[in-house]
């Protein structure tokens, strides 16, 4: 039995939270809902503060809000490539150093200015190619991903695509020829 | 007992039995319904009524788990599916995954199907232009195939016919290459597609482009509000099905139309395995049928039988029909079966970027675009190849939000406030080109490899010619040429290097053809060797043209229909 299917049973026999000590993440509970993942609860709680720090509540609700979070672990266990999970699950493994590091703090310790900072300066991250650069490219990769799926998962979510900017699913008629000046909609307020 | 049975295969008789219930075998069965016949309309998959059977029909983006995007498990196991451009998150229920029917892949082709009621009918792209006799007159001009049977004035009427009750729309363009038809309004073109028809017109005189004749309904008539179908929202997601029946589908149209006549009974989930030949009658009597779910063997009879099973299934069916007079396929005398296939080289295209009308965007949708009807060889020989290309044409402004914004209140307020289009249009054309139908491309079965029904698997030698290589080159040259004149700017070709079948207009195999030695198929579609079984999908077909075949696929079927009917009178 090779260690994901007995990852499975163990959650089904747990109803549905696999408690199992693993050596990555000491004793800490492995969410059964992203079962291609090795994710911890914690580590589901640090993306939800990154996803927020993306796209923070102001006027309007912020990531977290709109459950964001999970809609990035969703995608990711579904949707990307087997290497590409595992370089998002080591870049969300490795973002701790990476803020002790840069920030010389933890990630929950720094004030919003410094959150984005530090976010934006993992998304511009460059990586040298050599083994040092790989940890800044699994960092690099999990921040443009998150973001990518923060902003996707925040556009395409019930409450902007009904209280902010409603969806209508009949565009209405075409005009091939809409002057752009008359197109404008008035100002929404993050 | 024996009464029985008398009573049983009088149950089981039919006056007449068409086999499919995509576009083609729709319009079959509409027709033997009006003309009062006894049908039985088989189909291979699953039922699907209209609206009922559409799940996702009016989900919104935020109502589906991946918002349209198929997991990474569904791409992995269906590498040849997953390529088609309608395969996505609300549309997957509509396709056969590629475990569901394998097949031998002697040279690469993606073989894309829908087995369902309705077919492919529910996810084809609607565009329905007409042949014109330079397309017709082709083989016999340029020496290729055989000469086609019939020419355009055969096959004008039905066109209207199936036009007029399908719902067409388009502009008269009076072009001979592309004969008008019984047409709704066209929708628009935008200012640059305009401007660019503008110029071909004044540059070249016999180059043009004009918005795309599609099945949509784009003004109410009578003859759609009885069909239950209303005008065409600009929703673009026809591939869920429309509840509106804003497209012209089986589902929407032909056959709750065939079903309301009483004359006509649907039998989904029931898999042909071979037509019956009687070898006393010298005729076909029906076919054998296994029930998908038990695969049980049913028969069921009838006097005229029509193959409407989708281009390659309709090859495979009459090459399953094996018997002493015929041991190479049905109606197979003259050994062409399966050979002669064709497709529509999709492989190139060309983009580039306009910089006037900076002012000016598009608002709303529309459900087609331009076309650019073939040019090329058109009245001579002009090229070192044969044939030609259509293409397809768009011009669009992006917009949207700052994609690269700070993180932040500004990355969420740019998201919220898309900044208006600020770069140029962009400009695009897809190749559509005619493939030379020959000996060596070719379908065949596999008796060894059978598939889930016990069925032979089919086997494909199907490939691009220097012919097509060549077709590629001129048509990545001349709509360069024709974007330069237009004022295009950023020009850049490509070639994606696809492999035969997704373009999804496979065709032949079955031909239509004068002489019985080296055909299947005479003018009226039926087997010169076995005259009550019709043939009217894309396996009739004896070139291939430019244009998107179904409309004439509808129209054989519905002139093929009439014909039956005309000959069953005769006694």
């Amino acid at each position: 039995m090779n260690r994901r299917i007995a990852l499975k049973h163990l959650a089904l026999i747990s109803g549905g939270l696999a408690l199992i000590p693993s050596c990555d993440f000491s004793s800490e509970d492995i969410l059964a809902a992203y079962d291609n993942l090795k994710v911890t609860a914690s580590q589901k709680q640090l993306l939800g503060e990154i996803s927020d720090a993306i796209i923070p509540a102001g006027e309007l609700k912020g990531a977290l809000d709109l459950e964001v979070p999970d809609f990035i672990l969703v995608m990711v266990n579904d949707c990307l490539s087997v290497e590409n999970q595992a370089l998002f699950t080591s870049g969300l493994a490795a973002f701790s150093d990476f803020a002790k590091n840069q920030e010389g703090k933890k990630f929950d310790q720094l004030s919003t200015k410094e959150k984005e900072n530090l976010i934006q300066a993992g998304i511009d991250l460059q990586p040298a190619e050599n083994p040092e650069g790989e940890k800044d490219s699994a960092v690099s990769y999990f921040l443009n991903t998150t973001k990518r799926l923060t902003m996707q998962g925040y556009m395409a979510s019930e409450y902007i695509q009904t209280e902010i900017i409603p969806f209508s699913l009949i565009p209405g008629p075409y005009n091939g020829s809409a002057l752009i000046s008359e197109t404008q909609k008035s100002r929404i307020n993050g | 007992m024996a009464n029985l049975n008398i009573q049983n295969k009088q149950e089981r008789t039919y006056q007449a039995i068409v086999v499919g219930s995509g576009a083609s075998g729709g319009w079959a069965a509409k027709e033997f319904g009006d003309l009062g016949v006894k049908t039985l309309l088989l189909e291979r998959g699953r039922n699907v009524e209209h609206i009922k059977d559409y799940p996702t029909t009016n989900m919104l983006p935020y109502e589906f788990k991946h918002r349209g995007k198929l997991p990474q498990k569904v791409l992995d196991e269906n590498p040849i599916v997953a390529k088609c451009y309608a395969f996505g998150e609300d549309s997957e229920h509509f396709f056969v995954k590629d475990a569901d029917q394998p097949y031998v892949r002697e040279k690469p082709f993606d073989w894309i199907r829908g087995y369902q009621v309705g077919g492919k009918s529910l996810l084809w792209a609607r565009q329905v232009q007409r042949w014109s006799d330079y397309d017709f007159e082709g083989p016999a001009r340029d020496g290729f195939a055989v000469d086609w049977p019939i020419r355009y004035k055969d096959i004008a009427p039905w066109y209207s016919h199936v036009e007029k009750f399908a719902g067409v729309s388009g502009n008269l363009d009076g072009l001979d290459v592309l004969p008008d038809g019984e047409f709704l309004p066209g929708y628009d073109l935008n200012i640059v597609e305009k401007h660019f028809a503008q110029k071909m017109k004044e540059v070249y005189g016999d180059r043009h482009m004009i918005s795309a004749r599609c099945a949509h309904i784009h003004e109410p008539r009578p003859e759609f509000t009885a069909q239950g179908r209303a005008s065409c929202q600009n929703r673009n997601l026809c591939q869920r099905g429309c509840p509106f029946g804003g497209y012209f589908s089986s589902n929407s149209s032909t056959i709750p139309w065939a079903l309301k006549s009483g004359n006509v009974t649907l039998r989904p989930d029931s898999v042909v395995h071979s037509v019956i030949y009687d070898e006393e009658k010298g005729k076909a009597t029906g076919v054998r049928v296994i029930d998908a779910h038990t695969k049980e063997m049913e028969e069921f009879y009838a006097d005229v039988i029509f193959i409407n099973a989708a281009a390659i299934n309709s090859n495979a069916i009459l090459m399953n029909s094996t018997s002493a007079r015929f041991p190479n396929g049905l109606g197979n005398d003259s050994g062409v079966l399966g050979k002669y296939f064709a497709f529509h080289n999709y492989r190139a295209g060309v983009s580039g970027a306009y910089e006037g009308y900076m002012e000016y965007t598009t608002s709303g949708g529309r459900p087609t675009s331009g076309y650019i009807p073939r040019f090329r060889n058109v009245k001579k020989q002009e090229t070192d190849f044969l044939r030609g290309y259509a293409g397809g044409f768009s011009a669009y402004r992006g917009g949207g939000y700052v994609a690269d914004a700070r993180v932040g209140m500004e990355l969420k307020n740019s998201m919220l406030n898309p900044t208006p289009p600020d770069g140029p249009w962009r400009v695009g054309s897809h190749m559509m080109g005619e493939t030379i139908p020959k000996e060596s491309n070719y379908i065949a079965l596999d008796t060894e490899k059978l598939d889930p029904y016990g069925l032979p698997t089919l086997k494909f030698n199907v490939e691009y010619d220097d012919n097509d290589e060549k077709m590629i080159i001129d048509y990545q040259e001349q709509i360069s040429e024709m974007f330069e004149k237009a004022g295009f700017t950023d020009i850049s070709v490509r070639d994606d290097h696809r492999v035969p079948g997704l373009d999804i207009h496979e065709m032949g195999g079955v031909r239509m053809g004068r002489d019985p030695k080296t055909s299947m198929l005479n003018a009226n579609h039926q087997l010169h060797a076995v005259p009550n079984v019709y043939v009217t999908d894309g396996a009739c077909m004896t070139s291939t043209a430019t244009q998107n075949p179904t409309l004439t696929y509808m129209a054989f079927a519905a002139r093929a229909a009439h014909h039956a009917v005309k000959e069953s009178k005769k006694g």
